[in-house]
């Protein structure tokens, strides 16, 4: 039996276990969230180091992105250097696969994202690879990291753009407490009305919602008109609420585990394992290859 | 120590390159705040008006302020000529801002905007 944790910083009411065979070997896979508190974060982490096959890191990246340049997030790499003998990942090296992926498998086999659609991501510095994806595939990209994160009214338009104020801005942004980055605790059990009011025309205008789930769910506006969300992680309680915001369509990059998605960190941190390599040598072309064994396939859902 | 004239003059070069870049202006059409901007080994008190926007500054405590910026003389020097950026030095506390956390992100940002690489 092959043991998967991840440790989020995000709410423990999210906390969830499954077992699973993954290409005939047994995984358990559980998640805890830390409500937000670092250090306990810091703590389970030192306490799982050695006792477990792989650890995800939940609710933070250790990662952003302006196109290939990568910008290590200072609390992100805090987490990680607690942990000294068990691989641990966040995701990030699986999700800029998966995530394309993801966005061409939509294109071949639905109509969920036809040519000349209005997407909104909520965040793309966080997924540079689904935004080039989505851009690559002719759809019309509204990203909304400025708005969203920053409180500032202003659509990037165009991956060149997003690059170049990520340029400006990931280095120090970086540096900053994760919080003020993005919603930790329970932050993520709660929406900012101030944000739904003033931002969620952006989600009207948009056919498509992509982006990170709590993110998404944050600043989502009701009375939408059966729009797509393109997301990572979803329970049976955001699908419900997906649904009572007026959502059409879910479509989750990771594959169903007994009634719920589980992070990419989580299922990047099983393909670590049953590649078996270390993370540093692993290609994209690895976890390509995995996942065609593996026929992990995105999951779409009608609301 | 830097002295209330280079503050000044600081502040001339970031209205300068804020008021250059367009896109800041539209960026902030909807922010309008007020920011002091203290010195705390100087006599040196400014502050900064955004509105509609568009920045400018003025010498004293010319409005009620929505954020309060505090440093020494150097670090306010330093950064409003964009030769250091405000992260560093408030996380290690040499920079205090006093104001929203949505505020001190924003003002933040638009720095970085301007001066970043």
């Amino acid at each position: 039996m092959k043991r998967i944790v991840s440790v989020s910083l995000g709410s423990s009411r999210r906390d969830h276990s499954v077992n699973t065979k993954l290409l005939g070997i047994d995984f358990e896979i559980s998640r805890r969230g830390t409500d937000g508190n670092f250090d306990k974060a810091l703590d389970l982490l030192k306490e799982l180091d050695g006792n477990v096959d792989a650890i995800g890191l939940g609710g933070i990246d250790l990662y952003l992105y302006a196109g290939k340049t990568r910008y290590a997030v200072s609390d992100g790499l805090k987490l990680m250097e607690a942990v000294k003998k068990t691989p641990v990942v966040d995701g990030s090296g699986l999700k800029n696969t998966l995530e394309r992926e993801t966005v061409y498998y939509l294109r071949r086999n639905s109509r969920l994202l036809p040519d000349g659609c209005k997407v909104l991501m909520v965040s793309a510095v966080d997924r540079f690879g689904m935004a080039e994806a989505l851009t690559e595939m002719g759809c019309e990209m509204t990203f909304g990291d400025l708005i969203f994160s920053a409180g500032i009214p202003y659509p990037i338009k165009s991956v060149e753009e997003l690059e170049e104020i990520a340029r400006k801005t990931l280095p120090e942004m970086t540096k900053m407490p994760f919080h003020m980055l993005y919603p930790t605790g329970e932050k993520q059990d709660t929406q900012d009305q101030k944000k739904v009011e003033k931002h969620g025309h952006y989600y009207h205008e948009a056919d498509v919602i992509a982006g990170d789930y709590h993110l998404v769910r944050r600043y989502m506006p009701g009375d939408l008109k059966g729009q797509v969300v393109i997301t990572n992680t979803t329970t049976r309680d955001d699908v419900k609420f997906l649904k009572e915001k007026g959502v059409g369509w879910l479509v989750t990059t990771t594959p169903e585990l007994e009634g719920r998605s589980f992070g990419t960190n989580v299922m990047e941190a099983a393909l670590v394992v049953l590649l078996g390599k270390n993370w540093e040598d692993i290609t994209p072309g690895d976890y390509l290859e995995l996942m065609n064994r593996l026929q992990m396939k995105p999951r779409v859902q009608r609301l | 120590m830097a002295t209330h004239e280079e503050i000044n003059q600081s502040l001339e070069a970031f209205e300068k390159a804020y008021t250059g870049n367009s896109r800041l202006k539209v960026m902030n059409r909807d922010w309008d705040r007020n920011v002091l901007i203290l010195a705390e080994d100087i006599e040196s008190v400014h502050t900064l008006t955004l509105k509609g926007g568009n920045l400018s500054f003025g010498q004293g405590k010319i409005a009620e302020p929505d954020l309060t910026v505090i440093s020494n003389s150097d670090i306010l020097a330093d950064m409003f000529f964009g030769d250091i950026t405000p992260t560093e030095p408030y996380m290690n506390g040499t920079l205090r801002i006093i104001g929203s956390e949505d505020d001190i992100l924003r003002l933040d940002f638009i720095s970085l905007l301007i001066w970043g690489e």
